[in-house]
């Protein structure tokens, strides 16, 4: 995390604050450990509150810095999450292919995230344990059409733990227009390409300096509020310690 | 929290109370409360007796020698120490904190406190001894004239048992009592009294202790002193996974077996788990970390588990044994966390561990379902079962989530939302350097410290150290975890400065945890200061630097922020829900949702409240002439501003039929009683019974409504419940509620409408309501329509212009009331049923009802073809018929009261088997099919107009204030086309109340009544309309231009009245007068009228008394 102050790049760099969001262990925390680590952990401590990484992601023009929030997943958490979603610019909601009511629940925060996060939030809708399809089953890119067809066929497969198609999902994302994957934490599919995709998306407007700060605070709503912070931001070390 | 506690508590209680104060586990704090929680004693024991005293204690190291105790002379050696000596049923507990518990005490004197724990936990120097520990109690003699005790305990007595001379010195204390020789002897009598009782849990109390490593420890040694025997034979008691699997830290380090020495001479000493004396020695040795072995039963001490254990031992095996194979979601939940509890340990890595853990969770979950599993639970139970046996990690867990951390854990976690608060409060009051970076870099601390609080520490500080908060947190209580959070910040105060998003902050604080053994001051010179580890470093700020931060700070703060953090959480969780109500709810509006949410939650949780005030009353009632009125008002005002609240925690979310009722009289006028009792709880008198406050004099089998309206107990009711509850589990969730009222309300489609009412009484869904679902949908009609409809029946005003202008019918209308007119199209509804209604061709269809009309009944079915007629040109529009003289007695859609029985009697003359329609007969069946049903409401005007607007409108939602008890007595005023009838003045009183009949038992009667008396009413009405149409015939001219002027005041909004005869000579400006007049008037009337009660005689009777007035006002 010492990094994380901006060390400089050759690339503009950004920081992104990114949350994730879904049911208790839908693999949250193992998405965002392969995506920071590419490692992958059988028993995860549950997240408590929240947990916070950093990754980087290099895209051909700048780099992007995703502060991740990885939050709790368990139902009674969930007044906690306007805390860790707070000025979020994007988010990753994440459900379990395999269960069909995490799919529900993914529903209900895309909905809490559209009306009451940051406007302009990116949110990308995840498939997650997509290695416990059958083979034929697994999907492709989201964006992929044909890939869903072939998909949607597959599903009649009896060895599959699939319980949530991907044609309803996608279907639903469209509708709402969130980034759609499914992925596995576990094989490593797709992950990567979901937070490159987020930082495509994310618009170039809201990406506000190497610290953060600004793009956190702002999110291109309020270019005077992002003076004012920056302000006491410089200052801040200089009036010494508050103790 | 601790139902089951609780509940043997207290009756246990009611055999011992003497003293008659209730410990009803009150959410203020009464001074039980302060008492149970400043010597953390379970929540059944109350303070009974307390005296200023001096505690004599001997000197350290002078416990070898025997001492006379009785000779005065001893009690001048030793330790002295006043305080006060507390008695309460199974207790007896010694504090030098000059608290005072009784009931008599000041508020101050109980709740002020001083020293290191304020109130929450064994602080100062005392003990806290149960009876049953006690083995003799002497008076001694003494000098001066006062009491002196010397208590005697059971320490060693177990050693004692087996060998006689290796406990030579039993632990004796000596209490001076300082007060009247009246005070004292009350004291000692209670103290008699207590110990009586306390001989019979001297067995649990053996029992458990038998299972603690200090008995074992000492016992040990004492054997091991003389010569290595059979004692030492004995298996080790468990103290947790660590002695299977190591304790966590290097115990040369940590120092542990000087440690052990230490507390071996304590113990030796001033006793042993239940009987031991607190020293300053004591607080000392758990401020420098306790030992392995005899961490967990010192953790079980001092959080006061032990006492809970005591009093049932056997309760975690039982949970267990009790709900053996069962499943729940928390068992779920449990499942999914259980392989990640720090699994780092060797001991979670093994099923003997993640057995452990998931019995204790799983018995925990049962015990308490209202908290059931929360995430960080198994992390904070993993760490105690180190050092824990699973019962004792089970009654910790049961106090950290009743006591020590109420809320944290609970369904909406607001306790660790409220600490969250607290803690940001104090940061601000004492770093506000820092804080104001924080704000002006919009971190936010709660992200970083939430987990700190949730998880004691135990995930964010290197186990080893997590440990040693928890030593001085069990201890001193929850603000130990506040000073250690401002120790943190304090500490790294510099660094944080420099921190200026929340990724940062993080970063620094991760950083300082994990070097927290490191030296706190490494580039010193000083040995002895290069030794300080950070921890120590922290350990010091946080108590000495934070000293000020006392429980009562604490307390202050929660109750300062208590209300804005319950507001949100209820907010987030009016939201979410809302918004998860799915597709259906899109039909109703936000505020609507919203006023929805508001009503169902209200209702249940006023149901819950008053059931809880009405058991309060009744355990009241038992203890009854003992309690003081005070305590009885502070009791009950206590408890009320906690109940109901969804923020506290798990709330009923089921609404049962008798709620369902109750929540429907606050959104539908029509769904209140008309009497002051609804039938079902049966008449008992009590008008009272409409507020809250009378429910102690009610008797405790009628459930009371609160201070709302009565809501009345109707069939349609039930039916609408029954349907409502898709899931048949005979109870509604909000999500049922709303889906039911969207497609009531949310439609806009009048046929959709028609097809649910149809639905509701179509029992066996077949698509066809035979007879007795025809009257009954008839009674609901009435039911639904007695006091009248919110908005105007606007389509149908034109047209009765026509009509009232051109015939003395239209007199007859004007004079008419609404729900007269409701009555007559209901009944015109059945007798259309009957007419219509096909055994054969069950699947009639609309485009029938032509051919249908050569089907006609009996009798006059010439006018009523020629009506039916005329209804069905009116629904297609070409509505510009106006009625011919002689179809007087049945226009479809504006029949007056003395014209239907003369329908009905025609058509339905059900005592009169001769003119019998075949369809009446019982032997007959019959049925009519939704087609024949939609064809017959699309038929009259009225009942068109009831299920295209008026019944959805009757439920009131956001739109409208809910309907209040005065409101739901202004009855049909706002209907546009009708005189108002009720509120028409005297001149028509007793039409007045055609429509309104008691729920339930009136409305078949009435209907019943039409039908028959209609037949000998029939006749006087056709001599009369005779009578009148010549009449009319004079008069019609003039009749209409009066007509053309009156109609447009009638149908102004709120000109709540109209056009009977007396009151179209009533000039507009006169009619503000009448509007005001009108709601007392309805008022009176309907007080007087008993809602007519008596529907034999009333209905003919007042089918007479209108048909009397049609003739005053025509001639």
């Amino acid at each position: 995390m010492a990094e994380s102050t901006g060390t400089p790049t050759p690339r503009p760099s950004s920081s992104v604050k990114l949350v994730l969001l879904g049911e208790a262990a839908v693999g949250k925390s193992s998405l965002v450990m392969r995506f920071v680590n590419n490692d992958f952990q059988e028993n995860k401590e549950p997240t408590i509150g929240a947990a916070f990484l950093t990754q980087k992601c290099n895209l051909p023009n700048r780099t992007i810095k995703f502060e991740i929030w990885d939050t709790a997943g368990q139902e009674r958490f969930a007044s906690l999450a306007p805390m860790y979603y707070r000025n979020a610019q994007a988010a990753l909601v994440v459900y379990d292919i395999t269960k069909p009511q995490s799919l529900t629940k993914a529903q209900h925060w895309v909905a809490e995230l559209q009306r009451q996060a940051s406007p302009g939030i990116v949110i990308a809708l995840v498939g997650n344990k997509a290695d416990l399809a059958s083979p034929g089953s697994f999907p492709a890119p989201g964006d992929d059409a044909d890939g869903v067809e072939a998909n949607a066929d597959a599903e009649q497969d009896e060895s599959d733990a699939r319980k949530v198609p991907t044609r309803e999902a996608k279907a639903y994302a469209e509708e709402e227009g969130l980034l759609f994957y499914e992925t596995s934490a576990k094989t490593g599919q797709y992950v990567a390409e979901v937070f490159t995709a987020i930082a495509h998306a994310i618009p170039e407007s809201s990406l506000k300096g190497p610290r953060g700060v600004g793009g956190q605070t702002n999110l291109g709503r309020d270019d005077g509020a992002r003076v004012n912070l920056a302000g006491p931001r410089e200052t801040g070390p200089k009036e010494g310690c508050a103790c | 929290m601790f139902n089951n506690f609780t509940s043997l508590v207290q009756k246990a209680q009611t055999l011992i109370d003497t003293a008659g104060l209730t410990a009803s586990p009150s959410k203020s704090p009464s001074k039980s409360t302060l008492f149970q929680h400043q010597f953390r004693l379970p929540d059944s024991e109350s303070p009974l007796y307390e005296i200023t005293s001096e505690l004599t204690l001997p000197l350290p190291r002078s416990g070898r020698q025997p001492q006379d105790a009785n000779d005065v002379s001893s009690q001048l050696r030793g330790n002295h120490y006043v305080g006060r000596l507390h008695l309460s049923e199974h207790y007896i507990c010694f504090s030098t904190q000059g608290s005072s518990f009784l009931s008599t005490a000041t508020t101050s004197s109980s709740s002020s406190f001083t020293g290191q724990t304020h109130g929450t936990g064994p602080s100062g120097n005392g003990f806290t001894l149960p009876l049953c520990a006690v083995r003799r109690v002497e008076r001694l003699n003494s000098q001066s004239f006062q009491f002196s005790l010397a208590i005697t305990t059971s320490n060693g007595y177990r050693d004692v048992d087996k060998k006689q001379s290796t406990n030579p010195n039993p632990q004796r204390l000596i209490v001076q009592l300082a007060g009247s020789r009246q005070q004292c002897e009350r004291f000692c009598d209670g103290l008699k009294k207590g110990l009586r009782a306390a001989y019979k849990d001297t067995q649990n109390l053996n029992k458990v202790v038998g299972e603690l490593y200090s008995e074992y420890h000492l016992a040990d040694t004492a054997t091991s002193d003389k010569e290595g025997s059979t004692t030492t034979q004995r298996d080790p008691p468990d103290t947790g996974l660590g002695a299977i699997y190591r304790y966590p830290g290097d115990a040369r380090k940590l120092r542990d077996k000087a440690k052990m020495r230490l507390w071996k001479e304590y113990m030796r000493e001033n006793g042993r788990n239940a009987t031991i004396v607190r020293q300053p020695t004591f607080h000392k040795l758990i401020r420098v970390g306790l030992p392995n072995r005899l961490r967990g039963e010192i953790w079980e001490l001092t959080s006061g588990s032990l006492f809970l254990r005591f009093q049932n031992p056997d309760l975690y095996a039982e949970m267990l044994k009790e709900h053996e194979g069962k499943q729940s979601l928390a068992i779920d939940e449990i499942e999914k966390d259980l392989n990640r509890s720090l699994p780092e340990y060797p001991g979670f890595q093994s099923e003997e561990g993640i057995g452990r853990l998931r019995r204790v969770l799983v018995a925990y979950s049962w015990l308490n379902p209202e908290v059931g599993y929360c995430q960080a639970m198994n992390i904070v139970v993993a760490a105690l079962l180190i050092y824990m046996s699973e019962a004792q990690a089970f009654f910790v867990l049961s106090v950290l989530c009743d006591r020590m951390l109420p809320g944290y854990y609970s369904m909406t976690m607001y306790g660790t939302l409220l600490d969250q608060k607290v803690f940001e409060s104090l940061v601000e009051g004492t770093m506000p350097i820092l804080w104001d970076h924080l704000v002006k870099s919009d971190v936010q601390l709660s992200v970083v410290s939430l987990p700190w609080f949730l998880s004691l520490y135990i995930n964010s500080m290197p186990l080893i150290f997590a440990y040693r908060v928890l030593d001085v947190f069990f201890l001193e209580g929850p603000k130990v975890l506040f000073q250690i959070g401002l120790a943190i910040l304090r500490i790294n105060g510099e660094e944080l400065l420099d921190a200026a998003d929340d990724g940062t902050f993080i970063s620094v604080l991760k950083t300082y945890f994990s070097r927290l053994d490191e030296s706190a001051h490494p580039k010193s010179e000083n040995p002895k200061l290069r030794a300080v580890t950070r921890f120590q470093e922290l350990m010091v700020v946080a108590f000495k630097e934070f000293s000020g931060i006392t429980q009562g700070t604490i307390s202050e703060q929660r109750a300062k922020h208590k209300d804005a953090v319950l507001e949100n959480i209820e907010n987030f969780a009016k939201r979410t829900s809302i918004r998860n109500l799915g597709p259906d709810s899109k039909r109703l509006s936000l505020n609507d949702l919203g006023f929805l949410y508001d009503r169902f939650y209200g209702v249940l949780y006023e149901r819950q409240q008053r059931t809880q005030m009405i058991q309060q009353e009744m355990d009241r009632k038992k203890k009854s002439g003992r309690i003081k009125a005070t305590e009885v008002v502070s009791g009950v005002s206590g408890d009320e501003p906690e109940m109901g609240r969804v923020a506290l925690g798990p709330s009923p979310t089921q609404m049962d039929y008798a709620a369902f009722r109750e929540f429907l009289a606050g959104i539908a006028k029509w769904a209140v009683t008309d009497s002051p009792s609804s039938p079902s709880s049966h008449v008992d008198g009590e008008k009272a019974s409409y507020f809250g406050n009378s429910m102690r004099s009610r008797s405790l089998t009628i459930s009371p409504w609160g201070a709302g309206p009565e809501p009345a107990d109707h069939d349609f009711m039930k039916r609408l419940f029954r349907k409502w509850d898709v899931d048949s589990v005979d109870t509604l969730t909000l999500q049922n509620v709303v889906t039911g009222l969207a497609h009531m309300k949310g439609t806009k489609d009048i046929m959709a409408n028609i097809s649910y009412f149809f639905d509701l009484y179509d029992d066996d869904g077949d698509g066809k309501i035979d007879r007795e679902g025809i009257l009954s949908m008839s009674e609901a009609l009435l039911f639904l329509s007695r006091r009248g409809f919110e908005t105007p029946f606007p389509a149908a005003s034109p047209q009765s212009d026509a009509r009232m202008g051109s015939s003395i019918e239209a007199d007859e209308l004007r004079i008419e009331n609404r729900d007269e007119q409701f009555l007559s199209s209901v009944s015109a509804f059945i007798r259309r049923c009957f007419e219509y209604a096909d055994a054969d061709h069950p699947s009639k269809q609309i485009d029938d009802s032509t051919s249908a009309l050569s089907n006609f009944g009996i009798g006059e079915d010439e006018e009523e073809e020629e009506d039916e007629d005329e209804a069905l040109i009116e629904i297609d529009g070409t509505s510009t018929s106006t009625p011919k003289p002689e179809h007087a007695s049945s226009p479809p859609n504006g029949a007056s009261t003395s014209e239907t029985p003369s329908d009905s009697a025609s058509s339905l003359p059900r005592r009169d088997p001769a003119a019998a329609n075949a369809a009446l007969d019982p032997s007959n069946p019959l049925s009519i099919t939704l087609p024949t049903f939609r064809m017959l409401v699309l038929a009259d005007e009225t009942l068109e107009h009831f299920f295209d607007r008026a019944l959805a409108n009757s439920f009131r939602l956001s739109d409208a204030p809910a309907a209040t008890a005065s409101s739901t007595l202004t009855t049909f005023a706002n209907l546009g086309r009708f005189t108002p009838g009720v509120g028409a003045g005297p001149s028509s009183p007793l039409p007045s109340t055609a429509g309104v009949v008691p729920p339930g038992k009136g409305l078949r009667g009435v209907l019943d009544n039409i039908v028959t008396d209609g037949m000998r009413v029939a006749t006087d009405i056709r001599r009369r309309m005779d009578e009148a149409q010549k009449e009319l015939d004079r008069g019609a001219a003039q009749e209409e231009d009066e007509e053309d002027e009156a109609e447009p005041d009638e149908r102004t909004p709120g000109g709540a009245y109209g056009g009977d005869a007396d009151q179209r000579s009533v000039r507009a400006a006169d009619r503000d007068l009448l509007e005001g007049a009108e709601t007392e008037d309805v008022s009176s009337t309907m007080g007087k009228e008993g809602l007519l009660n008596a529907p034999g005689g009333d209905g003919k009777g007042r089918t007479r008394a209108g048909s009397e007035e049609v003739g005053e006002v025509l001639f």
